[in-house]
């Protein structure tokens, strides 16, 4: 192909700003950009993907609300949960895995130019939503654990979320159910607790389904356009079924009342991690 | 009533058409904008509005300046030289039609036509861009079938209708530029090579004596800048005026890449 390009006499001499294409090598990231593409693509489906279906899952649960002594199916699955060899490796392992996702995720969005503005069109809001979302969930998911899981107070906001709580002695290895009431404590603190979390889990779903649509393509599973569209479709059901699962899950926390649901036993055990919980608590839908 | 038969007929017809251009001087000044009235003539294309600007370059408040500078050649959207930002939107100016702008079902005659130089490519001047950088990346990706040699090689291999079909939808691309343009992966200054060269890639993939350097555009295909910053925006298969199966494309070279990365990571090439 021959290559000319009419440079009129009077524009000067061509400067072209744009920096040469491809220099040879520069680092680790360079070198292994490839890999560390797919391994961004596969830590999204894997770690954090699959953990995702069964962590709504199992909050799902929480629609059947609690038995007479406070057990419930969500208490079982918490507790099955929680029954894992080494859980805390196994945690530390999916805080990696996210960090990893989230971390490469926030440096191959750098430079970006998103047009949804200009090429209206549903691919490219699908592309401009994952990235938005990917801010969204990354927010939502670093509050979300270190609100409950690792009980940090966060701006006075202060809902620890333990398995089973000792109604006596506080001990937070065994005792009374604590995973419904203290999931409805933290969903009832505030209605602005409620707004975050349908935010936050929604852009996670959308994030991951899209993202699964995606990864077919990035990975050469989905080549022609039916296939695509048929991919597409299961993935939309894959969203449509995770969000269902978070409704119920928010219908469970919510109808769970504090003050008349919970044993005298679980109350002594709120009492014991949460002392503050009966002034905080009717907040929002207790009134 | 005759005054509302002769809004309608002007609305439908104007006599002139405002056309604002997005000027540069040099490569390294900034760019102004200026406006030009130019007559309305039936089927004209956007060349022959820059034609009548050349012939007569004075501006709509009547300052005479220097001619709009563009690039064209075949003027029948082949050659992929002429394409700039219409409205908007990454096209080919020689293709698009005055009147589908001016009275596209709206009416609309007010709002001005706006030509913009595509904005992922150096400027030279006014609406003429250096896209060289597409050339440079198909010769990074070696988008071509090596017949050099000193014996004869016989006849050429034989190719099943389906790959032909295929291949002919993908010989159509004409390095235009539309869909790195509209690509919200593919900037002015970062290293992605988009969906042309990826499209390429696979052209000559499938080729049956281009497949003798399939590994080498594979190797390219996973290098920085490669399909993996593909974004999956899926805007390129969407303005490709010469319409390739582009994702498509982009679908096969990530399943030949992703078996390709396997195999050496086992083999170790």
């Amino acid at each position: 192909m021959c290559i000319r390009v009419y440079v009129p006499s009077h524009a000067g001499p061509a400067i072209v700003s744009q920096p040469e294409p491809k220099s040879p090598d520069i680092g680790f990231m360079d070198r292994h950009h490839f890999l560390l593409r797919r391994l961004h693509s596969l830590s999204g489906i894997v770690p954090v993907g699959v953990f995702v279906i069964m962590h709504l899952f199992t909050n799902a649960q929480m629609m059947w609300g609690q038995d007479e002594t406070g057990e419930s199916t969500f208490q079982h699955e918490v507790d099955f949960i929680h029954a894992t060899p080494a859980l805390l490796f196994v945690e530390i392992a999916l805080w990696g895995a996210i960090a990893f996702h989230a971390g490469l995720g926030v440096l191959y969005m750098t430079g970006i130019v998103p047009n949804v503005m200009k090429y209206r069109n549903l691919d490219n809001w699908r592309y401009t939503l994952q990235r938005v979302t990917a801010w969204v969930a990354l927010v939502f998911i670093f509050v979300h654990i270190a609100t409950l899981r690792w009980r940090w107070s966060m701006f006075g906001w202060f809902t620890p979320f333990y398995a089973r709580v000792d109604a006596e002695t506080g001990w937070t290895h065994g005792g009374e159910a604590m995973a419904l009431p203290l999931t409805a404590y933290a969903l009832q603190y505030s209605w602005l607790v409620v707004v975050f979390y349908a935010v936050g889990v929604l852009s996670v779903v959308f994030h991951w389904a899209n993202g699964l649509w995606t990864a077919a393509i990035t990975w050469g599973v989905t080549i022609s356009k039916g296939a695509q569209r048929r991919w597409g479709f299961m993935c939309a059901g894959l969203g449509v079924a995770l969000t269902a699962f978070f409704l119920a899950a928010m219908v469970g926390a919510l109808k769970y009342d504090l003050d008349s649901d919970m044993t005298e036993r679980q109350q002594k055990a709120l009492d014991k991690v949460v002392p503050t919980w009966r002034g905080d608590a009717p907040d929002s839908s207790n009134e | 009533m005759n005054a509302s038969q002769s809004t309608t007929s002007s609305t439908k017809t104007p006599s002139t058409v405002r056309i604002k251009v997005k000027r540069q001087d040099r490569p390294d000044t900034d760019p102004y904008w200026q406006p030009f009235d130019v007559p309305f003539v039936a089927n004209a294309n956007i060349i022959s509005c820059l034609q009548q600007i050349a012939s007569k370059p004075v501006t709509a408040d009547g300052r005479r300046v220097a001619p709009v500078a563009w690039d064209c050649n075949c003027l029948e959207e082949v050659c992929g030289a002429c394409t700039m930002v219409i409205n908007g939107v990454a096209r080919q100016s020689c293709s698009t039609l005055l009147h589908e702008l001016v009275s596209d079902g709206t009416g609309t005659t007010d709002e001005p036509i706006v030509l913009e130089p595509m904005s992922k490519f150096p400027v030279l001047r006014d609406l003429f861009v250096d896209r060289s950088r597409m050339f440079n990346n198909l010769k990074a990706i070696k988008g071509w079938v090596p017949i050099d040699g000193t014996t004869s090689l016989g006849s050429g291999p034989k190719e099943d209708q389906a790959s032909q079909d295929m291949r002919y939808a993908l010989s159509r691309c004409m390095t235009c530029g539309c869909c790195l343009e509209a690509c919200p992966q593919f900037t002015f200054d970062n290293d992605f090579v988009g969906a042309q060269v990826i499209g390429q890639a696979l052209y000559f993939n499938m080729h049956e004596t281009g497949a003798e350097l399939k590994d080498d555009r594979l190797e390219a295909m996973e290098a920085p800048g490669g399909i993996a910053d593909c974004g999956n925006a899926q805007n390129c298969v969407k303005v490709c005026p010469k319409e390739l199966p582009l994702t498509e494309a982009i679908a096969s070279v990530g399943r030949q890449t992703t078996v390709h990365a396997i195999k050496s990571f086992f083999t170790g090439k």
